[in-house]
């Protein structure tokens, strides 16, 4: 083999392996970080929600059965976030603004979990849920009083919630869709206001045909 | 074969859990020292394996080494990567392996065999690379890196443009020296 041909040779191989390494890196050039890497495997493994026990601002308990049938959309939040969380409340209020009247309480339920069960009583959920036109019915905001059961939700989920020495929180947000088998479907980036609504109105439309 | 020797001390030194869990604590020392000095204990190991006729042979013109620098470089600017080598054992592995091994010994060994032209190319692109990872880091208004927080990923950012300001600097400096008449 000639010079050219080796230098050729060796460019190629170079290239190839740049390219495997690439694209096993970000699974197929789709996921450039560990959050976009995230979502992408729970698109793939839909996980079902766990066993547990919600706990709402009207003070009712109940587990998942109570939404059997329905789609339940879902946010995760604590009432004393100052940054992200009244912005995420606010666009799942826009998106419960866009869902079709008939269609809440019957096929769909938003949901608004606290991952801060110690400050979140039902009664800061009340006065908080007042801010955003939550009714408490098609729209709740609930607790999960049970530390291993709010972790096994977190964990599910892969919602990340670094705690700081201030009583604050460090998290990802996002808007979580669950079918009416309790499967996640959809993980919505929450600042998408009409493409979350979008998805929302295609499930409800896709089980009407 | 000093230079191969003071090369594997770094190197040893780098990998050792306690530093390598200091080095990786704050973002920009992660990115910006870890990640350049194990790139220099493989430029400092490189003799050695260019005694083999391997180099010689395969890398004769020096490009395809540039290129497996360039690309091993590359890889770990992205934001997912840092993230993975603190979280699996294995990307970690693979950093320590593939920054000395597969960007610092290439890159000596393809320095002194590739053209002026082609030095240049290549620090224009990471003058390019560094300006437009630093604007990622800077203006992004996610946060990029779960194990890390916003204002070490601004930090960062501003690292990348100062490297990105250095090394124009330095491409400037180049231009008026007489190896570039003698190119040119």
């Amino acid at each position: 083999m000639n010079t050219i041909h080796r230098n050729l040779l060796s460019t190629t191989i170079v290239l190839l392996f740049g390219f495997g390494l690439f694209f096993t890196g970000t699974d197929g050039f789709k996921a450039f970080t560990a959050e976009e890497a995230r979502l992408l495997k729970l698109q793939e493994e839909k996980p079902e929600v766990p066993d547990l026990v919600l706990e709402d601002s009207k003070r009712s308990s109940y587990t998942w059965d109570e939404f059997q049938g329905k789609y339940v959309f879902i946010t995760f939040f604590y009432t004393a976030c100052t940054t992200v969380c009244p912005q995420l409340e606010t666009n799942m209020a826009k998106v419960y603004e866009q869902v079709p009247r008939e269609s809440l309480g019957e096929d769909i339920v938003f949901l608004s979990i606290s991952f801060a069960p110690d400050q979140d009583t039902p009664a800061a959920l009340t006065k908080y849920k007042a801010y955003f036109g939550s009714d408490g019915e098609t729209w709740r905001m609930a607790r999960i009083t049970d530390e291993g059961e709010l972790n096994a939700l977190l964990e599910a989920f892969g919602v990340i919630v670094i705690p700081d020495n201030n009583g604050n929180f460090t998290h990802n947000s996002a808007f979580y869709l669950v079918d009416r088998e309790g499967r996640l479907q959809e993980v919505l980036d929450y600042r998408d206001i009409d493409g979350a609504a979008a998805v929302v109105d295609s499930y409800l439309k896709m089980e009407a045909n | 074969m000093k230079s191969f020797y003071y090369g594997s001390v770094l190197f040893i030194f780098l990998i050792l859990p306690p530093v390598a869990e200091l080095l990786e604590s704050v973002m920009i020392v992660h990115m910006h020292m870890q990640m350049p000095l194990l790139i220099i204990a493989g430029m400092l190991m490189a003799p050695l394996f260019q005694k083999n006729s391997f180099l010689r042979k395969w890398n004769e013109n020096g490009r395809p080494g540039i290129l497996l620098f360039m690309l091993t470089f590359s890889y770990w600017l992205l934001p997912r990567t840092m993230d993975e080598a603190l979280s699996s054992m294995w990307i970690e592995g693979f950093k320590f392996i593939s920054l000395p091994f597969l960007a610092g010994v290439p890159l000596r060994d393809s320095w002194t065999k590739v053209s002026n032209r082609t030095k240049r190319v290549v620090l224009i692109v990471i003058t390019l690379l560094s300006a437009l990872m630093g604007w990622i880091y800077i203006f992004s208004p996610n946060q990029l890196c779960n194990n890390y927080l916003i204002v070490e990923q601004v930090t960062l950012g501003w690292g990348f443009w100062t490297m990105g300001l250095c090394i124009s600097i330095y491409i400037v400096y180049d231009m008026f020296s007489e190896k570039w008449e003698e190119s040119y």
